[in-house]
């Protein structure tokens, strides 16, 4: 990996200048892309980090001309091997795409063709460049792809269709498509953010290796920092439309310059292990569609310059590969430098916060028993015969105050045991005991449902689909407790909708929104509002981040820990990755095909994971480290794991199934 | 799988046959509790001077004295036999009424069928081709025109511009008086209905193929076709068409008695000698068995163009025989 | 510069004074270094007294560039023209007494199936009836019968859709084959006995009839409406919360599916209107006596022998021209609820 044998083989593949590109949209022109440059080299991987909205899959998009008609582009060039691609006609294009350049795309659900078998659609794909080849050829070709990409049984499973496969299987088949003409550069979309933790590790792994094997220049977009470190060669990290800071991944990881990049490390839950609270990003990235005249990322920055609000930041060459766009890097800036610097010291200095949480850990002082899961079971039947066991005899407690992490990939019953504490689902079998009331007796639900509906609260995955669309928000927040006929303590429904809206951090202007104008993290915040507003003693969260951005999720995470610390409710948290769940928890069970496989306090869980499931769990949780990262050789997921035994205490409250 | 076939089509069966004798219930008793006096159709004006006794006399010769449920069943015990009675303006045999007039309705019904379903799929890709071009816009627009103009309107347009002002066709009529035999004649006279059975369907399924193409290319799939290089064509006919013929055949399936109900109207207007001038005839004039047969035939239509609808649904489209479990699913036996 | 020491100092506490002095010497012989020419180029066009301002910390402040969003011109995307012409025809069709030049049910044999002149602006009828004034008067009972069985057909289509898609599995396959066997018997023969059942035709019955048979389409869509919102995460939070069946049914179903069964309703007037002069048409609608559209219409077939155009012609073309804006109306309905389930 060294960097001057990148300097001798200069040529560039791609590069990319000046490029500007807008959408027409109703309010206005959206900048998507604005005055973006770099260039990608042979055999490199190029990973291009950023939040959602910040223009990296338009510009991905824009080197291969898939972008809608209303988006244009607007200046700059695409250079591929020195000759100017971005003035080619369709025609021209079609000839390109597949032979030099291919794309895999963030969902693999819906990226193929429901009513085509896979191996027709691999078959498409060598077909396109190479229309003479022979049936026996083509099928031969398909079935080596397939076998490149690592899917078994090539032969037979080419004449299945893409709901036959998984999640994983079906982005293989995909990167197959992709890799059919061999192309000499592949742009990854976002592969892995669809897929669960396990299968993401595979699939970046797999790219790493055809990499490395065939030589193809990679392009990797992701949310996700911590994701790319292990697969990148050079980072670009991308705010608001313009790359704001380029380098090895070294560079980028260890010594990184622009203050949003800091930020975005920062708030990874993995660099934030001991901590009192995750390090987050205050604020919202800002509209593209009028950009803030200056460095758009300086009303999210504490330590923004005045001249942030005034001009644009050039590119600051700190080396010959890393560029940073940020004032602190001008020399007028050096004091101001120094000075930021002598404070990032004194916060990564270790203080006494780490004894408070082992404290906490170590009293174990929640007594009361407030819920009560005992051997829940739910079936689901499918057709007259089959039907499928969604949780399988699941029994866990959560004591008052306590937060409860559940964690488990997709498909291991963890939303269903949240609904069956809710009492959204009837139990097919065991109890779930709330306060002392069995909550699968109608007579004794019947005769505490104010208590019950008023006590639990549940927050949902998908916020967009948890609010009706068609409610303003006061009216939202204030529909629990008009429904539950509870006095406003603060005088009128409204006054108080906004207090809780204040209490969640957001503005008393959002009152009055629908929650179509709010961002995703906000319209979280006015979910969390609703089910705050009732004081509950339980709160469900069914995946309350997982369609999160990063620095919004820590800012979520922190606020359920703020809420906790300050009303002293207990929450059912549920997550899909182990990463932000040893934040917020104090205990945690971890999942598997519907069954409960290991239950610890958080800390002892982490230290000490004794499933061999949960073990590769938590070595699925990505780092921030290159080096570190592309040593580690990942836990292989195995295929099944056994889920028949039963509970067994390893050490005080640390049980496993064995 | 081969016994589940069989189950297959006789739960079908099952269902159109049950489905026939409600709807044979429904229509009979509708028919008969609507007031009226079916001796008018059968007597004509003499009706008018009979006497109590003629009358009771006339009624018991045409079993109209009993109960209904009486009837009913009378009716349905001969109607298994294949004998559905006479009617009572004909005077013979219901089936042979029928018979005589089939062809004509099935000629312009089927013909225009066809039209509209060939015509409704090269209009909507032609339409999803050119999105909000100009060609598209167009057509979009003439389309909307058309769908707004009542048929009976329209057919009487086509009657006052081609036939009274222009002379180019006749107005009225499956041939002309003489000329049974002859085929050029007899197709001059279908050209105007045709024209307007097409015409009153078409922009209705050309809109649904294009806004459901328009649905199509929007998916993400075709994205990834893209990407692999393929052009515009064939994405478009080799993905997008591929994926929305199983359901635009099922709901051309279900719109066949729309199509033909449609001619009704037309065969109206046209005096076309067709089962519509008859069900018209018949349900006006307390035919009752012609009635009878009559909705039981089309109602027969209805049904099996609907199960063939779902038949096509659940077996051709792949997507929807996804019951077949996926690999990674949990399934248990219960 | 003063203002930065002053706040280490203070803040943070610990370090101690020559400490800070070697670091900013450092830190301000790497940036030396490392700064390259271009930044030096563009820190050059800034002036000394700038220097010292422009890079201070002044932390997040509100964002004063960013402006309220383009208001969209009220009249973008909606389909005026029809909406005026809409307006007009209605409009005229309430005040006709004040418009029409004759009185429309007045048969003047003296001028009888006359072409139009300036004393019959439209020309009259084979019955020597005024068809300028007929056309607002009848236009009246026209759009009245469209609005009238528009509405009995909605609300049984809402009762029927809605009990279909709130019921369980069985009821709601009972129910919608039921339908179907329903939809099975031709709309004709059903107008044509239902029409024997309540008697001689008049604007109530006809409005019945016509209502009572077009239902079933409105109601798949109410069903499959019923049962997207029913098992949405926003109903399942209310009943979380205790939403009773009427809480749900008033604050989340009615809001969310009036929007996207809006179309169907007018779509549904269009078709009644049409229904019905068709009915009239061909004499099983409304008798002559009552001026309507399609009744006028019934006339066109003396017309045709006698080439009097203008009979066939003007109604016919108020008629289209009417039906015409009510699509339009319609599919912008249509195009809002799509647009805003794609912005979500």
């Amino acid at each position: 990996m060294g960097t001057e044998n990148r300097k001798n083989s200069m040529d560039e593949l791609l590069k990319v200048e000046h490029l500007a590109v807008s959408f027409q949209t109703d309010a206005g022109e959206l900048e998507a892309v604005r005055d973006v440059s770099f260039s990608l080299r042979p055999g490199e991987v190029l990973a291009l980090v950023g939040e959602s909205g910040c223009g990296k899959s338009v510009l991905c998009k824009s080197i291969m001309r898939l972008l809608p008609e209303k988006a244009r582009i607007k200046s700059g060039s695409i250079r591929i091997n020195d000759t100017d691609i971005s003035a080619y006609k369709e025609k021209e294009m079609q000839k390109l795409r597949g032979r030099l350049f291919a794309m895999v795309f963030q969902d693999p659900m819906t990226s193929l063709n429901p009513t085509m078998t896979i191996g027709a659609q691999i078959a498409e794909a060598v077909l396109v460049h190479q229309p003479k080849l022979k049936k026996e050829a083509v099928q031969k070709r398909v079935i080596e792809l397939m076998e490149l990409v690592g899917i078994d049984r090539a032969r037979e499973r080419a004449k299945l269709y893409p709901w036959n496969f998984s999640g994983g299987m079906r982005q293989r088949s995909v990167l197959a498509i992709a890799l059919a003409s061999n192309p000499e550069i592949l742009i990854a979309d976002e592969p892995t953010t669809a897929l669960d933790v396990t299968i993401q590790a595979q699939i970046l792994d797999l790219l790493k290796e055809i990499q490395q094997r065939l030589g193809t220049a990679t392009i990797l977009v992701s949310h996700d920092l911590g994701v790319v470190a292990r697969v990148a060669d050079r980072v670009a990290v991308m705010y608001a439309g313009k790359i704001c800071e380029i380098g090895t991944a070294e560079e980028i990881y260890y010594d990184p310059k622009h203050p949003y990049t800091k930020g975005l490390l920062r708030s990874l839950p993995a660099l934030s292990r001991g901590k009192e609270t995750l390090h987050t990003l205050s604020g919202m990235p800002p509209s593209l569609v009028r950009p803030p005249k200056g460095d758009a990322f300086a009303c999210r920055n504490e330590s923004a310059l005045a001249i942030d609000y005034e001009q644009q930041p050039p590119m600051f060459r700190v080396s010959d590969t890393h560029y940073a766009a940020t004032w602190l890097l001008d020399e007028r800036a050096a004091k101001v430098r120094q000075e930021l610097e002598r404070r990032e010291q004194a916060e990564s200095m270790p203080k006494e916060k780490e004894e408070k949480i082992q404290k906490i850990d170590g009293e174990n002082t929640f007594s009361d028993l407030l819920l009560d899961v005992r051997h829940l079971t739910q079936v689901f039947p499918l057709t007259k015969k089959l039907a499928v066991r969604a949780v399988d005899d699941v029994s866990f407690q959560i004591r008052k105050g306590e937060i409860f992490g559940l964690v488990g990939e997709s498909g291991s019953g963890k939303s269903t045991v949240a609904r069956c504490v809710m009492n959204i689902y009837r139990p097919s079998g065991g109890q779930i005991i709330y306060h002392g009331i069995d909550t699968g007796d109608r007579i004794a639900v019947r005769k505490n449902r104010a208590l019950l509906q008023q006590e639990r609260q549940m927050i949902f995955q998908d916020s967009a689909s948890s609010l009706n669309q068609r409610m303003k928000v006061a009216d939202i927040v204030m529909e629990p407790m008009k429904l539950a006929h509870r006095r406003p303590p603060r005088g009128s429904y409204r006054a108080e909708a906004a207090y809780q809206l204040k209490y969640v951090g957001l503005d008393e202007a959002c009152l009055d929104k629908y929650p179509s104008e709010l961002s995703g993290g906000q319209r979280q915040r006015v979910a969390i509002a609703r089910a705050v507003s009732m004081e509950p003693e339980l709160l469900v969260a069914d995946e309350p981040i997982a369609s999160l951005d990063v620095s919004i999720q820590a800012q979520i995470v922190n606020l359920f820990r703020h809420l906790q610390r300050e009303h002293g409710f207990s929450i059912l948290f549920i997550a899909h990755d182990l990463a932000m769940v040893e934040f917020l928890c104090d205990r945690v069970g971890v999942m598997y095909h519907g069954r409960l496989i290991e239950v610890a306090p958080c800390r002892e869980l982490y230290r000490n994971p004794l499933h061999p499931y949960t073990q590769a769990l938590l070595s699925a949780i990505p780092l921030p480290d290159p080096k570190r990262e592309r040593e580690r050789k990942m836990t292989e997921f195995a295929q099944k794991y056994e889920t028949a035994g039963v509970m067994v205490e390893a050490s005080a409250g640390h049980f496993v199934l064995r | 799988m081969k016994k589940n076939k069989v189950w297959y089509v006789t739960k079908k069966l099952l269902i159109f046959v049950v489905s026939l004798l409600l709807l044979s219930v429904i229509t009979f008793y509708i028919s008969r509790l609507a007031p009226g006096d079916p001796l008018v159709s059968y007597y004509g004006d003499r009706v008018e001077k009979m006497s109590t006794q003629e009358r009771n006399w006339a009624e018991e010769k045409l079993g109209l004295h009993e109960p209904i449920t009486v009837q009913y069943v009378r009716w349905l015990g001969n109607a298994l036999h294949g004998e559905f009675g006479i009617s009572y303006k004909y005077k013979t045999d219901v089936l042979e009424v029928i018979a005589g007039r089939i062809g004509n309705t099935l000629i312009l019904g089927g013909v225009g069928f066809i039209l509209i379903f060939v015509l409704a799929l090269l209009l909507g890709v032609w339409c999803a081709w050119y999105e909000d071009r100009l060609p598209d816009r167009i057509v979009c627009r003439i389309g909307t025109v058309t769908s707004c103009i009542p048929e009976f309107w329209m057919s009487l347009l086509f009657i006052l511009v081609f036939s009274v002002q222009l002379r180019l066709l006749p107005s009225s009529g499956a041939y002309s008086i003489g000329k049974s035999n002859d085929i050029l004649d007899r197709i001059r006279h279908l050209i105007l209905p045709i024209t307007i059975v097409v015409l009153g369907h078409l922009w209705y399924y050309a809109y649904m193929v294009r806004n459901k193409l328009l649905e199509e290319v929007r998916s993400d799939y075709v994205l990834l076709a893209k990407s692999k290089g393929l052009g515009k064509k064939k994405i478009l006919f080799g993905h997008c068409l591929r994926n929305i013929l199983p359901s635009y055949l099922s709901i051309m399936a279900i719109s066949v008695p729309h199509v033909l109900g449609g001619t009704y109207i037309i065969e109206t207007v046209f005096s076309y000698p067709g089962i519509g001038t008859l069900s018209y005839e018949s349900a006006r004039y307390k035919d009752y068995n012609l009635l009878m047969v009559l909705c039981i035939l089309s109602g027969a239509i209805v049904i099996l163009c609907n199960m063939i609808a779902q038949a096509i649904n659940e077996q051709i489209d792949p997507r929807i025989r996804a019951n077949e479990m996926t690999e990674e699913s949990e399934v248990v036996k219960q | 510069m003063r203002f930065l020491r002053h706040h280490l100092y203070d803040g943070g506490g610990e370090p101690e004074d020559d400490l800070f002095e070697r670091n900013r010497k450092e830190a301000f012989e790497n940036a030396k270094i490392e700064i390259n020419e271009k930044s030096r180029e563009s820190g050059e066009a800034l002036k000394k007294e700038e220097h010292n301002d422009a890079f201070r910390i002044v932390g997040i402040q509100p964002d004063t560039t960013a402006l309220a969003p383009l208001k969209k011109k009220w009249y973008k995307d909606k389909p005026i023209l029809s909406m005026v012409f809409l307006a007009l025809v209605i409009g005229g069709c309430l005040c006709c007494d004040l418009i029409m030049t004759k009185n429309p049910t007045y048969m003047d044999l003296m001028n009888y199936n006359r072409a139009p002149d300036r004393e019959f602006l439209f020309g009259t009828d084979t019955m020597g009836r005024d068809i300028f004034s007929m056309i607002w008067y009848g236009g009246r009972i026209s759009l009245f019968i469209g609005l009238f069985s528009t509405l009995i057909s909605t609300v049984i289509a809402v009762v029927f859709g809605g009990i279909s898609g709130i019921a369980p599995q069985w009821l709601d396959t009972l129910l919608m084959r039921l339908t179907e066997i329903l939809l099975s018997i031709p709309n004709l023969l059903l107008v044509i006995l239902l029409q024997a059942i309540l008697g001689t035709a008049n604007v109530v019955t006809i409005s019945i009839v016509i209502g009572v048979t077009s239902w079933p389409s409105i109601a798949k869509v109410v069903r499959t409406e019923v049962r997207q919102i029913r098992s949405s995460e926003y109903v399942i939070a209310s009943r979380c919360m205790g939403g009773g069946f009427f809480h749900l049914l008033w604050h989340h179903l009615a809001p969310n599916f009036v929007s996207s069964i809006m179309f169907m309703v007018v779509m549904n007037i269009r078709s009644a209107i049409v229904s019905e002069s068709t009915l009239s048409f061909m004499g099983i609608g409304l008798p002559l006596e009552i001026i309507s559209w399609g009744s006028m219409l019934s006339l066109s077939e003396k017309a045709l022998l006698t080439g009097s155009w203008w009979i066939i012609l003007i109604p016919g073309v108020f008629l289209v021209v009417t039906l015409l804006c009510m699509t339009e109306v319609g599919n912008y309905l249509r195009r809002q609820v799509n647009q805003k389930e794609r912005n979500l």
